[in-house]
């Protein structure tokens, strides 16, 4: 009995001293925790106000971004809005110029008429009498007809032929009408409506069906009155032309030459479309 | 002796004076086209009882196409006294009495066993003037018979007065968001289109196709309805707003306007092929709609904002060439629209605001002078018969919208519709192959 309680007896004390040592490690050890619990409850919270400080500045920003695009928007919408403002009043202005050249080539035309009816009429000369054999009488003068720096007297002025020529190709008469336009030319080549005359000449062999030669003077009015506004559409006609004909390749460079040369014409909105869809 | 030589000398002073006599052009006076008239009067026509089956419908058909036609004027209307006359006279043609009755044209005719057999008599020349036997189909004052006759009428009309007539049509037209097709004397009204929201109906030459905007599950489009066999197809390939179509006078091209952001511009495509709508228009922003065509099928003319408020334009078909047809004045809020185009291609027909109220305009293309042809009530929508003298339009005249047909040489008018809400009418070309 005494062997065994000497046996049991050192165990028995250490088992005990090393149950104090648990205990007051598990103490300092609970006190670490519960320092640890509140050093990350207290990191938590300033984390938690840093976030919502941080989430509140990200608001803040987002508003003024969002009203920063909003004004944007606002300003984008207000300054398309005086675009299109501008533009209608542009096309209004241009609507209203091109009714007042109308109607000025109206007017210049029966004014030119008018002045034709009130000049005297000269005598024809007789079939013998050549201009050379009047020069070379004494004293006589050449009429004004036969100078060649003016067109006879008592034909018809530029705008009184354009509008006339123009009146027969509306009532379907390509043919009188091109003769006009040609006779316009040919007496006022500096006329201010020569582009327009040359332009016309190509419409009414294209109205007649001779299309090489509509080509060849619609080229023309590109060539010669390139500032002319008749110059974009000539040059459109010209590749519709090319493209009627087959000849696909020199219509799509005459389209490119279009917006090239006249981007901001209707007809170069017209050939970029056709350049889209043309093979 | 004495008495022979007399004699031959007052038969050759009796010859010389008739000479002189007998060379002087007495159509001088007058117009010869088919008969002799007077200018400015109208022809007077006999149409005399046709015996056969169906006669007093041939009849009354003849007489009304003819009378409206407004080329000539129809003499013993009512038949009683006509008839008396015919039935006095038996087999034989008194002229001198209907010369009396002021008949200058007498038609004759009979129906056959196929059709029926039409003469035309000359009063002045004491002769017929035409004849010829019509083919009808059967059966009898069906749809296609009426038609057929009305055919018969322009033939008439072309041999008295040197002008077809254009009775032989149909005028489409929308009511209650359904293309309705009416003949050109108002009958044979029908639907041809379900219940929907049809608008803006235009005939394709041929007059068997009609083309229409309607609303669908890809917004508004163009739908192009077959009359033979009833079935549509979708003709605009893209989504979006598709109105206002019409066919090129030879049918081969479709025009319509195509909305997007940036405005509506006129488009056209390939009909019946198809393919990708090709722009004719430069709007930037602006609305550009209701197209009509030139008679030779190069020209175009169609509303446009462009400038501000609605005017008329004309553009060549390709897009150049885009010139302001009617007078724009800065400032003015009246506007004009709905153009059509004449088909002998010297005047454009529109509606303009009059004192705040659409009525029927026209526009010379030579010196754009204009001329009014209605006053009473709204008229707007004109389109134009292919007689180049008649427009048909929507007016309120009778207190609701109803369809009329105005004389635009005479002013004379007549309603063709009866049933309220007719509106935006199309009028067909000749329908010598009715669908």
């Amino acid at each position: 009995m005494n062997a065994l309680v000497r046996r049991i007896a050192p165990v028995a004390l250490v088992a005990t001293g090393a149950c104090f040592a648990t205990q007051s490690d598990v103490r300092v050890l609970q006190t670490d925790v519960q320092t640890l619990r509140t050093e990350r409850h207290r990191q938590d919270s300033l984390m938690l106000q840093r976030f919502d400080e941080l989430m509140a500045s990200l608001r803040t920003t987002n508003d003024t971004v969002r009203a920063l695009s909003d004004r944007v928007t606002r300003l984008q919408g207000d300054v398309r809005g005086d675009l299109f403002q501008m533009n209608q009043q542009l096309l209004q202005i241009q609507e209203l110029t091109g009714q007042s050249q109308r109607r000025l080539q109206e007017l210049r035309s029966s004014l030119e008429a008018r002045q034709q009816d009130a000049a005297p009429v000269t005598p024809p000369m007789p079939p013998s009498q050549t201009p050379r054999d009047s020069a070379a009488a004494p004293g006589a003068q050449l009429p004004a007809a036969a100078t060649p720096s003016g067109p006879p007297a008592g034909s018809p002025g530029p705008n009184q032929l354009f509008q006339s020529s123009l009146d027969q190709l509306r009532r379907g008469s390509p043919g009188s009408a091109r003769r006009g336009f040609e006779e316009l030319l040919r007496l006022y080549p500096t006329s201010e409506l020569a582009g327009e005359a040359q332009f016309y000449i190509g419409e009414a062999l294209a109205g007649e069906g001779n299309l090489a030669a509509a080509d060849t003077a619609y080229g023309t009015v590109v060539a010669r009155y390139s500032e002319s506004p008749r110059a974009p559409t000539a040059l459109y006609k010209r590749a519709l032309l090319l493209q009627q004909r087959g000849n696909i390749a020199m219509a799509r460079t005459a389209l490119n030459e279009l917006v090239r040369r006249y981007p901001r014409s209707d007809e170069a909105q017209l050939a970029r479309e056709r350049l889209r869809t043309m093979q | 002796m004495t008495l022979r030589l007399h004699t031959v000398l007052a038969a050759l002073a009796a010859v010389a004076l008739a000479l002189p006599l007998a060379a002087q052009d007495t159509t001088a006076r007058g117009v010869r086209i088919g008969l002799t008239y007077q200018p400015g009067t109208r022809p007077g026509v006999v149409v005399l009882p046709v015996n056969g089956a169906n006669g007093d419908s041939i009849r009354m058909i003849l007489q009304r196409d003819l009378d409206f036609g407004d080329r000539v004027e129809i003499v013993g209307r009512e038949g009683s006294t006509v008839a008396d006359v015919a039935r006095q006279q038996g087999g034989t043609m008194n002229y001198p009495l209907w010369r009396a009755l002021g008949a200058l044209a007498i038609v004759q005719a009979t129906a056959t066993a196929s059709g029926v057999r039409v003469a035309v008599h000359d009063v002045a020349a004491t002769g017929i003037l035409n004849a010829r036997d019509f083919t009808l189909p059967t059966p009898g004052l069906s749809a296609g018979w009426r038609m057929a006759l009305h055919g018969v009428s322009d033939e008439i009309e072309r041999w008295i007065t040197g002008t077809r007539g254009a009775a032989q049509t149909r005028v489409a037209f929308v009511r209650g968001g359904r293309i309705h097709i009416v003949d050109s004397d108002g009958y044979g009204e029908r639907a041809v289109s379900e219940q929907g929201t049809a608008l803006s109906p235009a005939w394709h030459p041929s007059g068997r196709w009609i083309a229409y905007s309607a609303f669908g599950p890809r917004g508004t489009q163009i739908i192009v309805r077959d009359l033979q066999s009833g079935g549509t197809r979708v003709a605009s390939p893209r989504n979006g707003l598709n109105i206002t179509p019409e066919f090129s006078p030879d049918g081969s091209l479709l025009v319509w306007g195509f909305g997007e952001e940036s405005g509506t511009d006129l488009v056209a495509a390939p009909y019946p092929g198809g393919g990708d709508p090709r722009r004719i228009t430069v709007g930037r922003g602006s609305d550009n709609v209701s197209p009509s065509f030139s008679p030779d099928g190069r020209r175009l003319a169609f509303t446009s904002s462009r400038a501000g408020h609605p005017e008329i334009y004309t553009a060549d078909v390709d897009g150049a060439n885009v010139e302001l047809l009617t007078t724009y004045l800065a400032g003015d809020q009246s506007y004009r629209s709905n153009p059509a185009w004449s088909p002998d291609g010297r005047v454009v027909a529109f509606q303009s605001q009059v004192a705040g109220r659409f009525q029927i305009m026209t526009i010379s293309l030579r010196d754009r002078g204009m001329k009014q042809l209605t006053s009473e009530g709204i008229n707007e929508d004109p389109a134009w018969a292919p007689d180049g003298r008649h427009l048909v339009f929507t007016s309120s005249r009778t207190g609701t919208k109803q369809l009329f047909v105005l004389d635009a040489e005479t002013g004379r008018a007549r309603q063709l519709t009866r049933a309220g809400g007719a509106r935006l009418a199309a009028w067909s070309r000749v329908l010598d192959r009715t669908p």
